[in-house]
């Protein structure tokens, strides 16, 4: 098969067997890669209701087919398990190289079950595979990790994934760290590494990655750079990054503040994309990437790449905090203890209204970022009341008998954008197999700084799902969610890398395939159509600045439309895929039987 | 006629070294281009080096059976008379030499004057510098 390598890994943990098979043929034509082959792979013979803590779960690393070619924006890694934050799918992906060194190191994809006794890392190149002990790793950051694995190694070019305190600790937001300053943020996957026993997966490759026609791959990916401006000097994700969209948020009046109260902050233009410009050391691209939308900062012996955009509104606004340098402090700190900004953000900003509401006094108020730093520490390494805060914003808000003050969707916590502002984004949020999160498609683009009504649930149903196909399509083949790039485009390079015939619907089919395979994850899982909801707070209060001033997004108008989605899924009353809906997808009858058994 | 790299503009994308390999090696392999960009990660960010060739022509001084010459403007290896013994490779000051699979010795052609890592770098940062230094 072209630009696969045609193997992927599989690692059991608790017997120290490391094996591999072949990448199933069928597998990339149904799925293609990344996103998509993570969820099958996860999938195959995985109870979906194991405990996600436990040895039974799986972790899945999938690289694309793009990966490893010219074409820009590929290199992404995607990693995926059942998270033990939501008790969802939930797969994420990483920048940086190693989504690429996987493939150079011979291997489509890994597998990895069990628990390790002590603790270990696993060492991948091409001609050898295995687990090593990782006990001088035990507590580090993720940055002293990473740089001890390569002095153990005695490689400085490997490229690894590594967790901090927070994933040894299983701090169920805990993220999973990749060649310093990059993380794959969201779902707790870094909790997952934590339960196995695994400390760091370390990566080295130097093998040859062969396309269909590597003339016409050139040619293709060339003539799309140009034309959807990727190498383009003047592109806005190169000139700020995603910094740029603070103002636009604030304008919109969608930019969460003090824990989604409001939609404005006041000091926002102390944490805008003019003053983090001005604070950038220099810019970095991922393997591959001509965009280059990565920023490196510094200040007072910090470092990040970042912050980008959901940080600056979850750990920024949301906090209430204005202070650049701080809020650099506090996300390279979560950088180091291997935790998600975006949840961390949320579970500060939660606290802190508790806190002000008289409800719990966690010591932490709005605007005392100091302090937030501080809980973040307590967080990783499970003191006081971090131990608490560990569990996530639902299980803390709960305790405390506040679940409404809990800004999450199936226990994910919300990122930067208020859905008061962009009601497509709230549909987005609420059907995103992972939890709150806003990946899955990106409506607010359109609702908030295009031409579409955002304050309307009219048309958004069709949107919403028609986005969400085409986005999973395209992770899935292997592009980075900053090229805005077409299906037909996508179909093209997919076309000259693996080969075959892929057709805009093609591509767009194997989205809604792939999407519809986490649905049927979930569903297996125990969730319903309940779980498809907003916080309450949405629904019963109205924001009071900017063009959402004064509307209210009701909840009848909300589960209207979600009926309306789920009809045009063709998923029943409950938000359950049909059988004849995945017969007709192409999913295999296998998979189709032993979700129609857990129906009953 | 050397490559010249403009590093405090480069991304460190490397789509330069997938160029390189890809008309060179007919695969993607950024082990096999005739250029490397290297990341030294400091907790200071991410460092950028490269390794290209400076026509130093040491190469041709070092090859015991004349098989490497050069043309004013680029190293040209004929691969009839390469013995593989790897004598260019040490003697490079840039360790941007290889042995092939084949054990013959790869050198940076400029891709006969029109360089594909010029023509690929998304930023700029690769330039011909005209005159040999």
């Amino acid at each position: 098969m072209n630009s696969t390598m045609g193997k992927i890994l599989t690692v059991d943990l608790s017997k120290g067997l490391i094996r591999t098979r072949v990448t199933p043929k069928e597998w990339i034509e149904l799925y293609t890669g990344q996103k998509g082959l993570a969820t099958r792979l996860l999938m195959e013979d995985l109870d979906p209701s194991v405990d996600p803590l436990s040895a039974e779960n799986r972790l899945v690393l999938a690289t694309s087919i793009m990966a490893g070619t010219i074409v820009s924006c590929s290199a992404k890694l995607a990693v995926a398990a059942k998270s033990p934050q939501t008790g969802t799918i939930s797969d994420g992906s990483v920048g940086g190289h190693i989504g690429a060194e996987l493939k150079y190191a011979g291997y489509d994809g890994v597998t990895i079950t069990g628990r390790a006794k002590n603790l270990q890392y696993l060492y991948i190149d091409p001609d050898r595979v295995e687990l090593r002990d990782a006990g001088q790793l035990k507590g580090l950051g993720a940055f002293a990790s990473e740089t001890k694995i390569k002095q153990m190694i005695g490689d400085d070019q490997v490229k690894i994934l590594t967790i901090g305190p927070a994933g040894e600790n299983l701090v169920r937001f805990a993220c999973i760290c990749s060649e310093h300053y990059r993380q794959l943020g969201r779902g707790g996957l870094g909790a997952v590494m934590g339960s196995k026993n695994l400390k760091a997966i370390a990566i080295r490759g130097w093998l040859d990655v062969r396309v269909a026609d590597i003339e016409k791959c050139m040619a293709v990916a060339a003539e799309a750079h140009a034309r959807d401006n990727i190498l383009d000097p003047e592109n806005d994700m190169y000139v700020y990054g995603t910094p740029v969209l603070v103002d636009m948020a604030q304008e919109s009046g969608l930019l969460p503040t003090r824990n989604f109260q409001i939609g404005r902050f006041e000091g926002s233009k102390r944490i805008n994309g003019e003053t983090l410009k001005a604070l950038r050391k220099n810019k970095k691209a991922c393997f591959s990437c001509g965009i280059a939308c990565g920023n490196y900062v510094q200040v007072n012996g910090s470092t990040v790449e970042g912050p980008e955009f959901e940080t600056i509104a979850i750990c920024g606004s949301n906090i209430a905090n204005g202070d650049p340098k701080l809020l650099i402090e506090l996300n390279a700190l979560c950088d180091d203890m291997g935790m998600d900004t975006i949840s961390t953000g949320g579970v500060l900003a939660c606290m802190m209204e508790m806190t002000e509401k008289g409800i719990h006094d966690f010591g932490i108020r709005f605007g005392d970022t100091p302090k937030a730093i501080e809980m973040v520490r307590q967080i990783a390494h499970l003191q006081g009341v971090g131990k608490d805060a560990a569990l996530g914003t639902l299980a803390l808000a709960k305790k405390h008998g506040a679940p409404q003050l809990a800004m999450q969707i199936k226990g994910m916590e919300l990122p930067g954008y208020d859905p008061r502002g962009s009601w497509g984004m709230g549909l987005a949020y609420a059907t995103a197999p992972r939890g709150g999160c806003h990946m899955t498609t990106y409506p607010v683009a359109l609702e908030a700084w295009g031409n579409l009504d955002p304050f309307t649930f009219e048309g958004k149903a069709e949107l919403i799902s028609t986005g969400q196909n085409a986005q999973f399509a395209k992770f899935s083949m292997g592009i980075c969610d900053f090229w805005p790039i077409e299906s037909k485009t996508l179909g093209k390079l997919f076309e000259a890398t693996y080969g075959g015939s892929w057709p805009e619907e093609k591509v767009n089919l194997t989205g809604e395939r792939i999407f519809n395979l986490q649905r049927m994850f979930n569903v297996m899982a125990g969730f319903t159509g309940k779980d498809d909801r907003l916080p309450p707070r949405f629904h019963e209060e109205k924001l009071t600045e900017g063009p959402p001033e004064g509307i209210e997004m009701t909840e009848q108008a909300f589960t209207a439309t979600l009926k309306e989605y789920y009809d045009l899924r063709g998923w029943d009353e409950q938000g359950r895929p049909t059988v004849e809906t995945l017969s007709r997808l192409g999913i295999e009858e296998e998979l189709i039987e032993r979700y129609r058994k857990s129906l009953k | 006629m050397p490559l010249r790299l403009k590093l405090s503009d480069c991304t460190g994308c490397q789509l330069c070294q997938l160029a390189c390999s890809a008309v060179h090696e007919g695969a993607f392999n950024p082990e096999k281009a005739r250029l490397t960009i290297i990341h030294e990660y400091t907790e200071e960010g991410i460092h950028i080096a490269s390794k290209h060739c400076i026509f130093c022509k040491k190469c041709e001084e070092a090859c015991p059976v004349g098989a490497i010459s050069n043309n004013g403007r680029w190293m040209i290896v004929d691969h009839q008379i390469c013995i593989g013994c790897g004598d260019c490779v040490r003697a490079c000051p840039k360790d941007v030499i290889y042995l092939n699979e084949n054990r013959k010795s790869i050198i940076c052609d400029l891709c006969g004057g029109s360089p594909k890592c010029v023509k690929w770098c998304p930023k700029s940062v690769i330039t011909l510098k005209e005159k040999a230094s």
